[in-house]
């Protein structure tokens, strides 16, 4: 025990060396600057927007469509002058949309003929806060739209509100997971979950990649600087240098993933005021359809993802041996990565469940497939396939932990290599 | 009295046999050669000691350990230095001394006199604050061959001491293993310089083709072979072994 951590410490020191810090600084600097940078833009994308608005009718009806767009979301500056005067001008001004109200807006308006109103976009950059005109001419149509028909309707139908004729169906939402069922907008419940794990594939996927990555390399580096012969002539038996190893790469693993996560959340995430505000509001929601997860679920969880952790460990400690140098080391690491590759992208963008058969298998035959939907499984009851890959987790790692240390035990932690040029592996 | 003992010591890879029954003893306090050229088995033989690889047949008995049954207990009593060791390259040459001692030691007292021992035996004065990654083969090699041998192993497998250096630095190494053994411990060299080892060894085995072709003490074997040296005496015994 004494010897086992002696050589801990050292396989800790040896990955944790200048090079690593270096990179994690450097990650979390630039991280830093890019979340900066982007939370600006942002809060100049959300903030009011500023539109200049050319009011060629002047009349009572145009006044007002003006007052209730200062009302909206928009801050209003008013020009004056001939259209392509005031469309010139503003070319030298940081102004980004213009509206003209054409002349006659009222008449027509009363006569109930269609209206144009025109609206010049000018575009300078494709920033957030640049690409958000669209969406702006979009809103301003839309509460204009709203303006005119609520100004119809109160003149024809003077006793009924116009938001009751204009939406006469009122819709009660219901949402129904397994046996339990709850009122309220499932679109926004997904949306919560969505943003609420989106956090999770991208942490697993880190800390899996990290840690194979750190066992390889450790391994291919002792090959490659002459130390492993010695290493493995001292008193410590081998299966304690595996493990030392294994150990070290997914304590590293664990620690460069967090310090990674922590500089992506600084680089992207989102103005998080709404969003919890929203999700708080969807709490007693989601708790009665049971898509919370308790302390017992976070500890299945960490029991999925400790154990896929052994199994990326133990293949990455067999691919070390095979490895003769770094290069190699990290040729062989790039399969382990379209490995860990699969599942992540399968967990964001598809749903395991509703996928054929065989693709199903080939996924969950990955064995980091499992903790990426272990959240998922045990919130919508499919305990089954939860305690399955859990077991066919463990077979694979005590497989594999045998495998591994039995190749540390006998001769072939050196003799094991890749033939390139033959294409096969010589045990 | 024989402390290491080989008896019908083979190795295969495969199709390939690389030992094919090498039998030999080193006694305790002495310096055993075994001399060959490339290809001759020398290192499989030191890396099976070693307990680095597993012998395909024979048996290996080391103060009594059987090599087969207890590779751990053996590892305690033995060091080995490679042919193309190398160190950690991000340690200080003190430091991995440092890590080294610590698997043998017992205690701390112990770590320090075996790292003080080392500092003795690699004479790198200063430099062993700077980093292994800047040191040249030479300064490597001596601190290599300190790890070897500071914790005073009942018996170290040397492999090649001398390989890479130039003249200075070889005489150093060879200097430091001839008085090593004076504290009573034993050594089972390989080289293929002749010279070297008739230098330093009380006794040789000239191997061939996976076989022992003959031991004994140096002067023994010159007189057995009617030579000035071992080189001829080699020549002479792999022409009588055809």
């Amino acid at each position: 025990m004494k010897n086992f951590s002696h050589l801990l410490v050292k396989e800790i020191k040896e990955l944790v060396n200048k090079q690593l810090i270096i990179s994690l600084a450097m990650m979390l600097l630039i991280f830093g600057f890019i979340g900066n940078v982007t939370k600006k833009e942002m809060k100049k994308a959300i903030a009011k927007q500023k539109i200049a608005v050319l009011d060629l009718d002047r009349s009572e009806l145009s006044r007002n469509l003006i007052g209730t767009l200062n009302m909206a979301s928009f801050i209003i500056e008013e020009q004056s002058g001939e259209k392509e005067e005031v469309i010139q001008k503003l070319r030298q001004s940081d102004l980004g949309l213009l509206v003209v109200i054409p002349p006659g807006f009222s008449q027509e308006v009363s006569d109930f003929k269609p209206v144009e109103v025109e609206t010049y976009s000018y575009l300078r950059s494709i920033s957030i806060s640049g690409t958000r005109t669209s969406e702006v001419v979009k809103a301003l149509l839309d509460t204009t739209n709203d303006f005119l028909s609520n100004q119809y309707l109160k003149k024809r139908l003077p006793d009924i509100n116009p938001a009751e004729i204009k939406s006469p169906i009122k819709n009660r939402e219901f949402i129904i997971v397994k046996d339990r069922m709850a009122e309220g907008s499932s679109a926004a419940v997904i949306g919560t979950l969505y943003l609420q794990s989106y956090l999770l594939p991208i942490i697993l996927m880190m800390i899996i990649m990290y840690s194979s990555q750190m066992v390889i390399t450790a391994i291919a580096m002792e090959k490659q600087n002459k130390t492993l012969e010695t290493l493995l002539t001292v008193p410590i038996s081998r299966q304690a240098i595996a493990l030392a190893k294994m150990l070290a790469a997914g304590l590293v693993g664990l620690l460069s993933a967090a310090i990674y996560l922590y500089g992506f959340q600084m680089a992207f995430s989102f103005p998080t005021d709404e969003l919890s505000s929203a999700s708080g509001g969807l709490a007693p929601i989601l708790k009665q359809l049971g898509l919370t997860i308790d302390t017992q679920g976070y500890v299945l969880f960490g029991l999925s993802l400790f154990l896929a952790i052994l199994c990326a460990l133990s293949i990455a400690t067999v691919l070390g041996v095979l490895a003769e140098d770094y290069r190699t080391a990290q040729s062989l690491n790039i399969p382990l990565v379209f490995l860990i590759l699969v599942p992540y992208f399968i967990s964001l963008f598809a749903d395991i469940n509703t996928m054929s058969l065989p693709a199903k298998i080939l996924v969950l035959a990955i064995p980091f497939s499992h903790p990426f939907f272990a959240m998922q499984n045990m919130m919508f009851g499919h305990m089954g396939m939860f305690w399955l890959g859990l077991a066919y987790n463990l077979v694979f790692v005590t497989v594999m932990l045998i495998w591994t240390t039995r190749i540390f035990a006998t001769d072939r932690v050196l003799t094991m290599k890749l033939k390139w040029g033959k294409k096969k592996v010589v045990l | 009295m024989a402390v290491l003992e080989v008896e019908g010591l083979k190795k295969s890879y495969g199709q390939l046999e690389a030992l094919k029954g090498v039998n030999f003893k080193v006694d305790q306090g002495e310096i055993f050669g075994l001399i060959g050229p490339n290809g001759a088995g020398k290192t499989t033989t030191l890396r099976v000691v070693a307990t680095l690889l597993t012998p395909s047949a024979g048996r290996v008995t080391f103060m009594g350990f059987d090599l087969k049954k207890n590779p751990e207990k053996f590892r305690e009593k033995i060091s080995y230095l490679p042919e193309e060791a190398g160190a950690y390259r991000n340690m200080r040459g003190q430091d991995y001394l440092e890590f080294m001692a610590r698997f043998y030691a017992r205690n701390q007292e112990e770590v320090k006199e075996y790292v003080s021992r080392g500092q003795q035996i690699s004479d790198l004065g200063v430099r062993l604050k700077d980093k292994v990654g800047t040191y040249s083969k030479g300064m490597t090699r001596k601190l290599l061959l300190a790890r070897a041998l500071m914790t005073k192993p009942a018996l170290a497998i040397l492999d090649e001491p001398t390989s890479g250096l130039d003249v200075i630095n070889s005489l150093e190494v060879r200097e430091t293993i001839k008085n090593f053994v004076k504290q009573g411990i034993s050594v089972l060299l390989s080289s293929h310089n002749m010279l070297e080892v008739e230098f330093l060894s009380d006794r040789v085995a000239l191997i061939d083709q996976g076989q022992i072709l003959d031991s004994g003490t140096p002067q023994q074997l010159k007189d057995k072979y009617q030579a000035l040296n071992l080189e001829i005496v080699f020549k002479n015994a792999v022409r009588s072994s055809l």
